[in-house]
């Protein structure tokens, strides 16, 4: 896709995602950026990811600013092979801005630099669209796309250097004459085989971006001065010095600090009267937002019934400290033998083991079990695939590690997009019982309270047993009553006899 | 009630805090354990001090040297208490240094000793009582202590390990240092600088044993150009007090002899710190009296890591440093992590000539059964040594003969230490004779030798 004008697009994480935030950009316009480079941070339903570039280029325009909510198709910004012309990008800004804009004459639009407001926006599905994001850059590199094709270049000797640059020029390997030690293509190589195709090569960029802030310790300067532009952010090594013995003055921040757009310091106005707030307002993060959206949606449009049973878990608790001992690499929680007896329930009622988007119903047959994960803030749910054909140790590990990487961000969309069912647990915060609401497109999420001593009766007395109390929510369109029943005692059987979880 | 951290690293120095800097980076609740000084052995009791020690030590050597410059220095001494001033300082501000970076990643520091009673589980003691601590991941990075030879404790006073050697109240007139690896080899060319009178002695055949022959030679006869008398293929068998020192039964060659010296400073190698932390009970598996860990320094425990000196050889800082990213980032799950090759494992000796080496020396080379070409180039023919005063020494490299690949290097002189990183670097790259020939360096250096030793190990040296 390299040697090519390309878009980059709001992404499409996951079959839920419809809209992202788009957040802070890392490189700007005419900076280079390499295959896998972070771009920009798009805050999506539940976490901020990045998006990366598919290809090396130049990016050659912003269209998304931060903070824009977008759509999936939404494009971002334009990125392109160093050395396009500048005629080219325009034109093919112009091109893709008609696609998306029916309105405008196509010989009006490419004067006009995309207005950052009106990202226009390029539905996944819409007909004409596709053909833009790969559209061939026209005419100006035409040379260099004579250096593109070829088979795999994977296995062709080049140093790190030139393997890189290749990837940079959109230049396959196996077009270069190789001079360099041991036969390698080396950079000269490509260099000059991209200059001889008629490319331009890349040119140390002039101090673009930001200039590494200087020590300006040594810069004398009156201590007001020195002070303001420690306030200000401003370095002393960028403003004149004409007060006295040829220091910096304050008058010399505050020019600098003019030039930079930014007012001088206001003396703070004098808050007399004005109470202190009892509280404090703060915009919602996109993940509140996207659970308040969806969790709101969830409770308006699926008819939530409950269905609540307790279980006795001595047995699993003797059986939990028995492979505890016996496996030291792992450390199985009650929570892990709760998403086991569930990955085993929905098996034995399939009816459950549902996804449902208003229209149609999905029926699994692998359980996919979403874990409710506490994060600072907000929640996510990881996913444990297949737990029906895991063992409680992978299941422990996996959820080790999912957990870790929740908290830390790192989670990669498909790990939590999707799922069958989901289990949330606050035993831990030693809640006797609650109820959960169902995460669409799922129809059913298992709350969890803390496993305790209770009297039960048993043999014709009271006795001591550790219960838990376990509630199913249920979407009533697609699961009745008695499926629901069913799921429950299905559960509780495994629950109280672990051992049947093996067959 | 137990606190929770997402990560916690026991240990603070050069794993230890390293991996606690990583987590927190990386968005972990981190904290760290440490029952003595932040900082852990490196730079509190090891690395650092002995480097400040040393430095004052070739000082007074090279101002004996001033003579050849025109630079008379008549009676020149060094007064001992203000030298281990000098180191103690160094140490000190070091370990604020290392609080202020927990402060600055916000990591918590727990001042105790701990132990994991659990999985995922520690206990601390502190000054305020016993904290329960849980974490998912717990990264053990309590290092290594010196070792007694049996018949030989330490006692502090007549028998040193390496922390009394490097705060001497007075300078023993008679030194015994058993053990020359590269501790022993170290407090050798020290106390000789300082005037003391050193016999070393190694059960192996030779000093430096796990240097290249040629380099350990070279030592050798330095040292024993120096005045120092050197036992190898020698046995100290007891120590006991005598009078104001002790008395040393020391197997020469098939003779027993009774050796007299004023104080013994024992580095015959080091023992892990498991003592304590509670591992018997968990299972954790063990080698060789070291944490048995993977590649990514996960023990057979779960949650439960290990890296530096407690995970094995090699027992160096800046191994356990690397080891401390490799695995707080496999935790993280970040992809493309790379597990530790040990032969790109630098290792340096910082006596007087300094020893560095990287990768297989030329005996081990030869084992592999490759054929291999070697390199040499002496600093006697170095314009930068010679114009420092410091011409001696050389730069080993062994090459396998048909893939070009750099199998080692090996260098003794000045500044070695600091020069080790290029073929470090090269090990890294696997980069071939090819490259490093290519490469320039710089006129005039002592690194020009590293040059003309990978030319002299293809015949194509020029400068001799």
């Amino acid at each position: 896709m390299s040697g090519q004008i390309q878009t980059i697009t709001m992404p499409k994480w996951g079959m839920e995602m419809t809209e992202g935030l788009v957040g802070d950009w890392y490189v700007a316009v005419g900076a280079e950026v390499s295959e896998g480079d972070d771009l920009v941070d798009v805050e999506t339903s539940k976490i901020v990811n990045t998006v990366t570039a598919t290809a090396s280029g130049v990016l050659q325009r912003i269209i998304a600013s931060p903070g824009d909510n977008l759509p999936v198709g939404a494009v971002l910004g334009v990125l392109a092979p160093a050395g396009t012309a500048e005629a080219d990008i325009e034109a093919f800004v112009g091109q893709f801005g008609g696609a998306a804009e029916p309105a405008p004459a196509p010989a009006e639009v490419p004067a006009a630099a995309p207005a950052p407001a009106a990202a226009p926006v390029v539905q996944a599905v819409a007909e004409p669209a596709p053909e833009v994001t790969v559209a061939p850059a026209p005419a100006a590199n035409g040379g260099l796309a004579a250096l593109a094709d070829g088979p795999d270049d994977s296995a062709v000797a080049a140093s790190p250097v030139a393997r890189r640059l290749a990837a940079h020029y959109g230049v396959n390997l196996n077009n270069i004459t190789a001079s360099g030690l041991h036969g390698r293509v080396s950079k000269a190589d490509l260099e000059s085989a991209v200059a001889a195709a008629g490319g331009s090569l890349l040119t140390p960029s002039p101090a673009s971006g930001k200039a590494v802030a200087q020590d300006d310790s040594a810069v004398a300067a009156t201590p007001v001065a020195r002070r303001l532009a420690a306030e200000m952010g401003i370095n002393l090594h960028d403003c004149r010095s004409s007060g006295s013995r040829g220091r910096v003055s304050k008058a010399d921040v505050e020019a600098r600090a003019a030039l930079n757009g930014k007012a001088s310091i206001q003396p703070a106005e004098k808050a007399e009267s004005a109470p202190v707030p009892a509280f404090e307002e703060k915009p919602l993060s996109g993940m509140r937002k996207t659970i308040a959206a969806r969790l709101q949606q969830s409770k308006q449009t699926a008819p939530h019934f409950r269905v609540q049973v307790d279980a006795q878990l001595d047995a699993l608790m003797a059986l939990r400290k028995a492979l505890n001992d016996a496996h030291s690499e792992a450390k199985i929680s009650v929570n892990d033998f709760i998403i086991k007896a569930c990955a085993s329930a929905l098996v034995r009622v399939p009816e459950v083991n549902v996804q449902f988007d208003g229209e149609q119903v999905r029926y699994f047959a692998d359980a996919d079990i979403a874990v409710a994960v506490a994060l600072d803030d907000g929640l996510i749910t990881p996913i444990v695939r297949g737990a029906n054909k895991k063992g409680l140790v992978a299941i422990s590990n996996e959820v080790r590690d999912l957990a870790t990487r929740a908290k830390l961000g790192r989670l990669q969309p498909e790990e939590f997009q999707g799922g069958t069912f989901s289990v949330s647990n606050l035993g831990m915060f030693g809640v006797k019982q609650f109820d959960a609401i169902i995460n669409p497109p799922q129809c059913a999420i298992l709350a969890v309270g803390a496993g305790e001593p209770r009297p039960v009766w048993r043999d014709g007395s009271w006795q001591a047993a550790t219960v838990v109390s376990l509630s199913l929510s249920s979407d009533h369109r697609i699961i009745d009553g008695a499926v629901a029943a069913r799921f429950m005692a299905a559960l509780r059987g495994f629950l109280e006899e672990p051992g049947t979880m093996l067959g | 009630m137990a606190e929770n951290f997402d990560l916690v690293v026991v240990g603070s120095g050069p794993g230890g805090y390293i991996a606690a800097v990583r987590a927190s980076q990386l968005g972990f609740r981190t904290a760290i354990v440490e029952r003595e000084r932040l900082g852990g052995v490196c730079l509190n009791w090891g690395c650092i001090p002995t480097k400040a020690l040393l430095r004052g030590a070739e000082l007074l050597h090279q101002l004996k040297l001033g003579a050849q410059f025109g630079i008379q220095v008549e009676n020149s001494s060094i007064d001992l208490a203000r030298l281990v001033g000098h180191s103690r300082g160094v140490a000190d501000k070091l370990s604020g240094g290392i609080a202020w970076l927990m402060r600055k990643h916000n990591v918590t520091v727990i001042e105790g000793n701990a132990r994991v009673t659990g999985k995922c589980r520690l206990e601390v003691d502190t000054d305020k009582g016993t904290t329960t601590i849980d974490a998912p991941h717990i990264v053990l990075a309590t290092g290594a202590h010196a070792r007694a030879l049996p018949g030989i404790p330490f006692d502090g006073e007549l028998v040193w390990s390496a922390r009394e050697a490097m705060t001497p109240k007075a300078l023993p007139q008679k030194l015994l240092i058993i053990g020359a690896g590269a501790i022993g080899v170290e407090f050798a060319s020290l106390y000789n600088d300082l005037g003391s009178e050193v016999t070393l002695v190694e059960a192996l055949p030779r000093i430096l044993p796990v240097e290249d022959a040629d380099v350990s030679a070279f030592v050798d006869k330095a040292f024993r150009a120096r005045g120092m008398t050197i036992h190898t293929g020698a046995k100290v068998e007891g120590v006991r007090p005598e009078g104001n020192g002790v008395s040393a039964t020391v197997q020469l060659s098939g003779e027993t002899r009774e050796l007299q010296f004023d104080r013994v400073i024992l580095a015959v190698g080091i023992g892990g710190n498991l003592e304590g932390l509670g591992l018997e009970a968990l299972g954790v598996k063990l080698d060789r009296g070291f944490i048995a860990t993977d590649e990514y320094c996960r023990t057979n425990v779960v949650g439960l890591y290990a890296i530096g000196d407690i995970a094995g050889p090699p027992w160096l800082a800046h191994k356990a440093s690397h080891e401390a990213v490799i695995c707080v980032e496999k935790i993280a799950g970040i992809s493309g992590v790379k597990p530790l090759v040990k032969s790109n494992v630098p290792g340096c000796t910082y006596c007087r000539p300094q020893v560095a080496s990287v990768g297989l020396t030329e005996s081990a080379a030869r084992e592999n059964g490759r054929a291999i070409r070697v390199g040499r180039f002496d600093l006697a023919a170095n314009g930068k040594a010679l114009a420092i005063g410091e011409a001696s020494g050389f730069v080993k490299t062994v090459f396998d003969a048909s893939t070009g690949e750099l199998l080692g290097a090996h260098m003794t002189g000045p500044e070695v230490t600091e020069q080790i990183q290029g073929f470090a670097l090269a090990r890294g790259m696997e980069a071939t004779e090819a490259e490093l020939k290519h490469a320039i360096f710089p006129h005039p250096t002592l690194s020009e030798a590293m040059h003309e030793s990978v030319l002299d190990a293809w015949g194509e040296a020029l400068n001799h």
